[in-house]
């Protein structure tokens, strides 16, 4: 059992793509196909993006509620900005603004003292509020037709949604495993008492986090407005808990102190799958926010009984 | 003495722990309406003892008597029916319920077929408890809005609103002032008049001879003896509690200490409400302990040293220099390295490995490309070398650090600060929860450091450390100096006196 245990936190989701994709492949001819394939990790390249950062945050043992919000306040100054600015510069000051939403989450957080479930939770209406404020209230189109290029554009036959994502995965994987950061990041979220006697700067490293996470979900409207070609304050509504699902089922303990990079993306491909499955059935657009809410409470639950397995193992003594 | 006058007696009592044996084979009784003070060095086993009348643990062997009946006590709940409270340190009240609340939790008074509180009998039967025990507290303050004097009134309240027969009070004065105590001494004194039996477990000697009628001393899990107050002295009850120490096993102090260099000079140190006015220099390649009871300031003063805790006023000279220390990082870039008296809760890193956890401070050094990434071998190399100096014994790299020993972890954290290379090294409570073998490996790491010209400054709450391995000793007492021994003068019953504050001029030298 306790082999099991181990297997499945480091490989658990692969267990779940290869039941997912046995499953798809007998129900749909066409699911074995390279297009197929590219296109629903394709679809699943928010998740992913979002869930590194989120990956961070959990490590680190915060949370953010606020990464839908951002991708929307992102969207609105893209299509704002595009036409002024030009696509380039529109992108880096769209960025940036996502990221001092994390900056000041951070401040909230670690200054004020704020627990950073109820600060995200906040920052969401407000970031929501700002929005639409500066939109007006609307939907604003981008007449830019080359911005469609980040979001449906291929380079050498794959979609550059995904080139994006593997360049964000390899940057991330490093940052967590191979960076002082990430060990800072590691130590905060298992013991933030040993961390701060250690000499550790914990402030600057959770408010690094959170700007971290803004700037992922910044990458995410990024890729997402560029799609529509529309700027949209009320983008991807309940995407936070996307973001979450994909970080604890991919195997990032929500305890803290345990991050997943790999599990978070094969999880997002793994939600994404999910969501081609229930199209291929015909499943009215309902189900899958239904399926998404049923996976995290599944993955919580499957963290935690680990989690409570370990302990009473440990109890009786026995070595893990 | 009448058989009947006893209201509690524990015959042969045995308990042990994995490896430890808590209690071995104490005899122990509580005449009605008698002050029994219970007394002994820290792990004496006072704490096992009541916790087994309070239902905490059950006795491996012997049988507790309680009203002449022979009684198991499963449940706190039960021994509290059976009229027994427990009135540790930290204290069992709800903060953010009413003093009165509190008094009756779990008993409130009710109407309406007990469906709604009968808050007008609450507060009104609290408050004449608390009139009973002469105290004026608001029973519908909260008890987060009460000071600490207070708050140990509402627990006697509590234990005498259940009708208690035995109150066991357990160090009641470690953070009361001095009129608060006298004040806790007539509410003790006037419960005995009312038949109350109290066990009373003090560090300080005077309180147990102001108050008892019978002493009883422990010392590692043994009974030494009871004797009548009236029959015995202080010197009598230091040599029953502190014997004779066993020596073999600490390594011998190097003499060589001629040229004294000062390495760190603090002065007129104070932190809030702990530490008040200290002073004192650190000289190279010498253990300094300081020395003291709970309560008396030794770690607050050693926190605040590293910038872990603020300080009220002070100086610090570190090298000749003046320097500010207000986070741990300001010391540790100094070169000052701590080892933390809480190994679970502010130094192991759960859920890293015991490289990782060895590594955590100095990682942002071992790295290529402007310390962007971690290389690998490097902090490998490094681990090895400070695993080989300290002998850690761990099966590989990866594995978690929680599943090492209790010596092994605590090697892991005293190296985690000596890797940084460090001039003065902190230790509290440098053996806590570590078996007697790492202890003497840990003890002559010590000593090694101190002759390679490390200062280290610890504070111990065991003795046979504090006595054999310290070079100089400093003894605080509520948070000020109360003796200072050297290698010549240092004797294990004078440091016990100045622990407990029977600091005489004879004492100081």
């Amino acid at each position: 059992m306790i082999k099991f245990l181990k297997l499945y936190e480091r490989f658990g989701i692969f267990i779940f793509i290869i039941l997912g994709s046995i499953f798809l492949a007998i129900a749909s001819p066409n699911f074995l196909q390279t297009n197929t394939i590219l296109n629903i990790i394709a679809q699943g390249t928010y998740g992913a993006i979002v869930g590194f950062g989120m990956t961070f945050a959990i490590t680190s043992g915060g949370f953010d509620l606020s990464v839908a919000a951002v991708m929307g306040l992102t969207s609105v100054f893209l299509s704002l900005l595009i036409p002024v600015l030009g696509i380039p510069l529109a992108i880096i000051i769209s960025l940036l603004v996502a990221s001092s939403v994390g900056l000041v989450n951070g401040l909230i957080i670690t200054k004020l003292n704020v627990n950073p479930l109820i600060t995200t939770l906040a920052m969401m209406t407000i970031i929501r509020g700002v929005s639409l404020l500066v939109a007006g209230g609307r939907q604003i189109v981008i007449s830019e037709k080359m911005f469609s290029i980040i979001g449906t554009g291929f380079l050498a036959g794959i979609p550059i949604p995904i080139i994006i994502m593997v360049v964000l995965f390899i940057f991330m994987f490093f940052t967590m495993y191979h960076s002082p950061f990430g060990r800072h990041v590691s130590a905060v979220g298992s013991n933030e008492s040993a961390a701060r006697i250690s000499g550790l700067n914990v402030d600057l490293i959770k408010i690094m986090v959170f700007v971290l996470v803004a700037f992922t979900a910044g990458v995410a409207g990024v890729i997402r407005t560029s799609q529509t070609l529309i700027g949209i304050p009320t983008m991807s509504p309940g995407f936070e808990l996307v973001a979450i699902t994909v970080t604890i089922l991919g195997g990032t303990s929500l305890a803290g102190g345990r991050g997943n990079i790999w599990g978070t993306l094969f999880a997002a491909i793994f939600i994404s799958m999910i969501y081609y499955g229930l199209n291929l059935l015909n499943v009215q657009i309902f189900f899958q926010m239904l399926s998404v809410g049923t996976v995290l409470i599944i993955a919580l639950f499957i963290d935690g009984a680990r989690n409570r397995y370990l302990e009473s193992v440990r109890a009786k003594g026995i070595k893990v | 003495m009448n058989k009947n006058n006893k209201l509690c007696k524990l015959e042969n009592i045995t308990k042990t722990f994995p490896g430890v044996v808590a209690i071995n084979d104490v005899s122990f009784d509580v005449n009605l309406g008698e002050v029994h003070a219970l007394v002994g060095e820290n792990g004496a086993g006072k704490s096992t003892l009541i916790k087994m009348l309070g239902g905490v643990y059950r006795p491996d062997r012997g049988a507790i008597y309680f009203k002449n009946k022979k009684t198991v006590f499963t449940s706190t709940c039960e021994s509290q029916n059976k009229g027994i409270s427990v009135i540790y340190q930290e204290f069992n009240l709800i903060p953010d319920l009413t003093v009165a609340e509190n008094i009756f939790v779990g008993r409130e008074p009710k109407i309406f077929g007990s469906l709604i509180m009968n808050w007008k009998k609450l507060n009104s039967d609290a408050k004449k408890i608390l009139e009973d025990l002469d105290s004026d507290i608001d029973p519908k303050k909260y008890i987060s809005d009460i000071t600490i004097a207070e708050r140990q009134m509402v627990e006697i309240a509590k234990a005498l609103s259940i009708k208690s027969r035995l109150i066991i009070m357990d160090e009641p004065t470690a953070t009361l002032t001095g009129k608060e105590v006298k004040k806790l001494f007539e509410i003790i004194k006037n419960l005995r008049e009312k038949g109350v039996s109290i066990i009373y477990i003090s560090h300080r000697l005077e309180e147990a001879f102001e108050l008892s009628d019978r002493i009883t001393v422990l010392r590692d899990g043994k009974k030494i003896g009871t004797k009548k107050t009236s029959d015995t002295n202080e010197s009598e009850i230091i040599e029953m509690m502190v014997g004779k120490v066993v020596k073999e096993y600490f390594a011998e102090s190097s003499t060589k200490h001629e040229k004294k260099e000062v390495v760190m000079e603090v002065n007129n140190y104070s932190v809030a409400d702990y530490v008040d006015n200290v002073s004192f220099k650190l000289y190279k390649g010498e253990i300094l302990s300081i020395a003291g009871i709970l309560g008396s300031g030794a770690h607050h003063l050693l926190r605040s040293i590293y910038g872990a805790i603020p300080k009220k006023a002070g100086e610090i000279y570190f090298e000749g220099k003046k320097v500010n220390i207000n986070d741990p990082r300001d010391a540790i870039k100094l070169g000052i390295g701590f080892v933390t008296e809480d190994r679970k809760d502010e130094a192991l890193l759960y859920d890293m490995s015991v490289l990782q956890n060895l590594s955590i401070i100095i990682i942002k050094t071992l790295t290529f490309l402007k310390g962007l990434f971690i290389k690998a071998e490097k902090e490998k190399s490094v681990f090895d070398r400070m695993k080989d100096r300290l002998d850690i014994k761990f099966s590989n790299y990866n594995q978690k650090v929680i599943y090492l020993s209790g010596g092994n972890q605590q090697k892991v954290v005293i190296g985690r600060t000596l890797i940084t290379n460090c001039k003065v090294l902190i230790l509290c409570e440098p053996t806590r929860g570590v078996d007697v073998g790492a202890k003497a490996e840990i003890h002559k790491i010590m000593r090694e450091l101190a002759d390679r010209g490390i200062s280290i400054l610890m504070t111990s709450s065991e003795l046979p450390e504090l006595v054999n391995l310290s070079d100089r000793s400093i003894v605080l007492y509520k948070g000020k100096v109360a003796a200072e021994f050297d290698r010549e003068t240092m004797d294990e019953e004078k440091l016990v006196e100045a622990q407990i504050g029977q600091t005489s001029s004879k004492i100081i030298k």
